[in-house]
């Protein structure tokens, strides 16, 4: 008995601990967006609000909190007010299974894979509802492209992880990440390098990110399945949308940078690198992977929606078939 | 020829060089000096000849407009946004009152030009917008006041606008005022000014 109730009480501490360490990630990120994008079109971006605008996704936070929150009298009402929290609450459960560090995580399961893309999946339902019930156009087509290609995604996403699952002969992340320092270079980058580019651009098209942000084009769509939605259920929408792609850059991390872990060969050539914790490479890698987004962002304009669908079925599956082909054969020569 | 063209064609669409090419600049942008001006913090530098709100010109000595009344800057207004109220007396043209309508200018300095005593500029002041019509409609009092206020900022000890000037007519055919238009001391107008003041108060 006392021992569920302390596992009860560790895990309810880590998981607000982890709540509030990823709420302050999401609304930095939002600034480091903004912040990057705009040196990239040579602006400066926010500047006002605390020393060069540090204090701005704050002033957004409360902005958005004490505005009315407005609901359009011919939507579907109940789907309309559930559909932000399925999409956050799907966002955040993925995280559940994320190792920060060799001994930081919340339930250490042994589908972590799995378990990330069937509840990434399920933020898909958030979108559709959203799109659906509130009874708009713009709305409704953001919705059903959004559920299109997030479904033709996520094909894609699922079988690149399959190279390294065989690699690793393990769904469990730890496993995984235990597993690429057995390995010369010490992660699944190289041998996996097919693998990684299908799961990058997967992740792009899985997050709804510039240049497959097609659901939310602007220039079409005003703003895609959240145009009636506003004030703080907008904001939940947001939240989801930067979790996911906290998500999948840990994801990326774990499987194929080696995670909390640096190369062998790093170690050897400088000892001390072994001081630092294990949590900070994690965190730069994710670092990395979100400045990726940025990055790209700032750099490819949007894909039509046809070529959109042509990369995904006739590039990016073919690639991730073949990879595992090739992951099957030297696997089973060696 | 073209088997090697579309050899390299093929290699950079695989290699995604063209993406990789544009991932480039864009890091090299972000590290770029940006080149955002944060306006209310920083001002731009003011080019010569800028056209912003109107003054009158004071003459430094009897600090009264040099307006003759002579009506040519509202005949050649585009806009008609200049209303002089005149009446002869004594056989002299006396300037009751000069009303230039800013909200209705469309600030192409003809009548700066056009002006045969150099009497009206158009100052390098452009911080004036106001929530009321009525600021933004000047008389003669707020125009001569316009003027002080732009001369308090001005750097250089003499003002000459060369802009007063008309461009493509043939100098000997401008009005003799303004074939001799000579610079307005302003440093030594002021302390002028100012010493008159001191005596007037002791």
């Amino acid at each position: 008995m006392m021992e569920t109730l302390s596992i009860i009480f560790i895990t309810t501490v880590k998981t607000l601990i982890y709540f509030g360490i990823l709420m302050l990630h999401v609304a930095y990120a939002t600034y480091a967006e903004r912040k990057i994008i705009a040196h990239i079109q040579l602006r400066l971006g926010p500047m006002v609000v605390g020393y060069h605008g540090i204090l701005q996704p704050i002033a957004d936070v409360v902005k958005l909190i004490f505005k009315e929150d407005i609901v359009p009298s011919n939507v579907d009402r109940r789907i309309f007010i559930i559909a932000p929290l399925i999409s956050l609450t799907a966002a955040l459960s993925t995280f559940a299974v994320i190792p920060v560090s060799d001994s930081w995580v919340i339930s250490d399961i042994h589908v972590g894979i799995l378990y990330v893309l069937g509840i990434a999946g399920i933020g898909i339902y958030g979108i559709i509802f959203a799109g659906w019930s509130s009874n708009s156009k713009y709305a409704f087509l953001g919705g059903l492209r959004s559920a299109a290609q997030m479904i033709s995604y996520e094909v894609a996403l699922a079988m690149s992880l399959v190279g390294v699952i065989l690699m690793a002969e393990s769904f469990n992340l730890t496993e995984i990440v235990k597993k690429q320092a057995e390995y010369p270079l010490g992660m699944f980058l190289f041998p996996q390098i097919i693998g990684y580019f299908v799961f990058i651009v997967a992740m792009l098209a899985e997050t709804n990110r510039l240049p497959f942000d097609l659901p939310e084009a602007e220039t079409e769509l005003v703003a895609g399945y959240f145009v009636e939605y506003s004030g703080i259920r907008f904001a939940l929408f947001y939240l989801a949308e930067y979790l996911a792609m906290f998500c999948m850059s840990s994801l990326a991390t774990i499987c194929f940078w080696g995670g909390w872990t640096i190369p062998p060969f790093l170690i050897k050539a400088l000892p001390i690198l072994e001081a630092i914790p294990g949590i900070v490479w994690f965190l730069l890698k994710v670092y990395f992977h979100m400045f990726l987004f940025f990055w790209l962002r700032g750099t490819l304009p949007r894909y039509r929606y046809d070529q959109l669908m042509a990369i995904g079925w006739k590039v990016l599956i073919p690639l991730a078939l073949l990879n595992i082909i090739v992951t099957s054969i030297f696997k089973y020569y060696s | 020829m073209t088997d090697l063209m579309r050899l390299k064609e093929i290699i950079n669409k695989i290699f995604l060089v063209e993406i990789f090419k544009g991932l480039s600049l864009t890091l090299k942008m972000l590290f770029s000096k940006s080149v955002t001006i944060q306006y209310p913090f920083e001002k731009r530098k003011v080019y010569e000849g800028f056209r912003g709100r109107h003054a009158l010109v004071k003459d430094p000595f009897t600090e009264a407009d040099k307006c003759i009344g002579c009506m040519r800057c509202t005949t050649v207004c585009p806009s008609r946004c200049i209303y002089i109220k005149r009446e002869k007396r004594e056989n002299k043209m006396i300037v009751i009152d000069y009303i230039i309508d800013a909200s209705r200018c469309i600030y192409c300095a003809y009548c700066v030009e056009a002006c045969p005593v150099c009497a009206l500029v158009l100052t390098e002041e452009y911080e004036y917008s106001s929530y009321k019509r009525e600021e933004l409609i000047f008389n003669k009092e707020k125009l001569l006041k316009n003027w002080d206020e732009f001369i308090k900022k001005w750097k250089q000890d003499y003002y000459f606008n060369k802009f007063w000037q008309p461009p493509g007519i043939d100098p000997s055919r401008w009005p003799k005022t303004k074939r001799e238009q000579k610079p307005i001391s302003i440093r030594e107008f002021i302390e002028n000014r100012k010493e008159n003041k001191d005596e007037s108060d002791n």
